[in-house]
């Protein structure tokens, strides 16, 4: 099936986040396009934490997807190579933990090139918290201690990233400073939201309904920084968006 | 404690820099003698010392901090884990946390990721910061290997050499009892000139360096080897290097002894305050 290259960066949200809902889930598994979609799930940013794999496979059963995972701290065990096990999904999942972490363990790997050429390949690339930052420029990262951290991501996508954005006030405001101080202009998003790009423009952005808004934010030109709030498509239970990738390569046209 | 005399215990004697390297054993590695995870304590010269357990190349595994506050409960120390991956839960600076520890004791798994992950979080200069302050760094497996130039590993799948830190000069390959896949690949990297000369270690071993010198050998069990691996005519060629078998009923501080800390109010102080919480930390 083809796919034109998609990401779906959440806010926060889906299996990961143990939401009751898993609307982010099944929007994702939707976009795929096919009826049992080999989904991947990258645990790395956690240190390949087991507890967080068994809720993968939990929420990603095998009755309506081909699960699977990769855990770079194990490589003895399990794929046997990566790359090509990535670029035959239809869907990769990125969990979340620390982006720094998962960003250093990923090119030891060569999972950052391998992951450019699934997305180019069409395979859908998600993920929340560090699962969503890592396809941005560049983001701001968790409070580690002090300052907040400018952290330089993959770069598939040309703008900059924050997560759990009308959740974390503190967050907000490092976001906005940095971009007034220079970072490229982006997207913060909040726990149930989430961006879906198209190549590398947002294509929409959808949520639970219970979210706190998705914002663009960008620099003012007088040394501060303007928040520009998005329109959120509301998902449904059972309704699965307009076929991935019909919409998809309408949006690239566009 | 002879041995230690002479040379080598000058180096102990001027030489703050320590590092105690395992080829295996210790808790992470459910082993029941407890005498490699004593020495580390030992080693720092300390009455209660602070001891944090660095488990980043299993990726911070449970069941491994589990097993740290249960071995090192058995003795007076000061215990902390730090965990790359949470480091915004716990809203840790490394570098700050790192240096004021007695002992860091670095555990198993991917070196390959545990050495990406510390460049990252720029662990590798506060290593040779803690290492050069005599913070006493210690490890088995990928923990033990990072230290020098190279080790053998299998964070690829398959056994290969893997650049380490360059604290200590040659190379470490370690399980050489229970992993032999990677004795081939460690001669192979040596024969090749992919790693320099070095170390293979059993489990239940472990190299003392003060410095970059080696200035002991010691084991678990009398049965257990280290080998001396260096290139001669063309092929790696193997000798035992002398052992001494730790003893299970010696009491703490012996190794401590040859390198006192120098005495004075304010540590005594301190350290009885520290004796004092973790008393009260056990009987809470």
């Amino acid at each position: 099936m083809r796919r034109p290259p998609q990401i779906v960066a959440f806010g926060g949200g889906g299996f990961s986040m143990g939401s009751e809902s898993t609307l982010l889930d099944d929007y994702v598994i939707g976009l795929t396009g096919v009826p049992r979609p080999r989904v991947c799930f990258l645990p790395t940013a956690s240190g390949d934490a087991d507890h967080y794999v068994v809720r993968f496979y939990r929420a990603f059963a095998a009755g309506r997807c081909e699960p699977s995972h990769i855990s770079l701290f194990r490589r003895e065990t399990g794929v046997a190579d990566p790359r090509a096990h990535l670029l035959a999904q239809d869907l990769i999942y990125v969990g979340g933990g620390s982006v720094v972490s998962l960003l250093g363990t990923w090119r030891a790997h060569g999972l950052d090139t391998a992951l450019r050429e699934a997305w180019q390949t069409g395979v859908v690339l998600c993920g929340g918290s560090a699962g969503s930052l890592c396809w941005f420029s560049e983001a701001v990262s968790g409070f580690h201690c002090g300052a907040p951290r400018k952290v330089t991501g993959l770069g598939l996508l040309p703008w900059s990233n924050a997560v759990h954005y009308g959740d974390e006030p503190a967050r907000r405001a490092a976001f906005q400073g940095a971009i007034a101080t220079g970072m490229a202009p982006g997207y913060g998003v909040s726990d149930g939201a989430a961006l879906r790009f198209v190549g590398v423009e947002l294509a929409e952005v959808v949520g639970s309904g219970r979210d706190s808004g998705a914002f663009f934010v960008s620099g003012d030109g007088h040394g501060g920084a303007t928040e520009r709030e998005l329109p959120i498509r509301k998902l449904d239970q059972c309704l699965f968006p307009a076929h991935g990738a019909d919409a998809g390569e309408e949006a690239v046209a566009a | 404690m002879s041995r230690m005399a002479g040379a080598a215990g000058r180096c102990l004697r001027e030489d703050p820099r320590r590092i105690l390297a395992m080829g295996g054993g210790g808790f992470t590695m459910n082993d029941r003698s407890g005498v490699l995870d004593r020495l580390v304590l030992e080693l720092t010269g300390r009455g209660v010392p602070r001891v944090c357990f660095l488990p980043t190349a299993s990726g911070d595994q449970r069941e491994q901090l589990m097993r740290f506050h249960e071995r090192f409960s058995l003795w007076p120390c000061e215990t902390s884990i730090l965990s790359l991956f949470h480091l915004q839960r716990d809203r840790l600076d490394p570098r700050e946390f790192l240096l004021s520890q007695d002992a860091i004791y670095v555990g198993g798994g991917s070196m390959r990721n545990m050495l990406a992950i510390w460049r990252e979080h720029r662990i590798d200069a506060v290593m040779r910061e803690a290492w050069e302050a005599g913070v006493v760094l210690a490890g088995l497996s990928a923990g033990a290997m990072c230290w020098f130039e190279g080790g053998i590993s299998l964070s690829g799948g398959r056994p290969e050499a893997v650049k380490g830190l360059g604290f200590l000069p040659g190379s470490l390959s370690v399980h050489r009892d229970s992993e032999p896949q990677r004795w081939p690949a460690y001669q192979r990297a040596i024969a090749d000139g992919q790693l320099p000369d070095g170390y293979a270690a059993d489990d239940g071993t472990a190299l003392v360096f003060a410095g970059r010198h080696l200035v002991e050998c010691v084991a678990s069990a009398p049965s257990q080897r280290i080998v001396r691996v260096e290139l001669e005519a063309g092929s790696p060629v193997q000798r035992p290097l002398p052992l001494r078998v730790l003893n299970r009923a010696e009491a703490p501080a012996s190794v401590g002894r040859l390198a006192p800390a120098p005495i004075d109010a304010e540590r005594v102080a301190v350290e009885e305050l520290r004796s004092v919480r973790v008393l009260r930390q056990r009987w809470e």
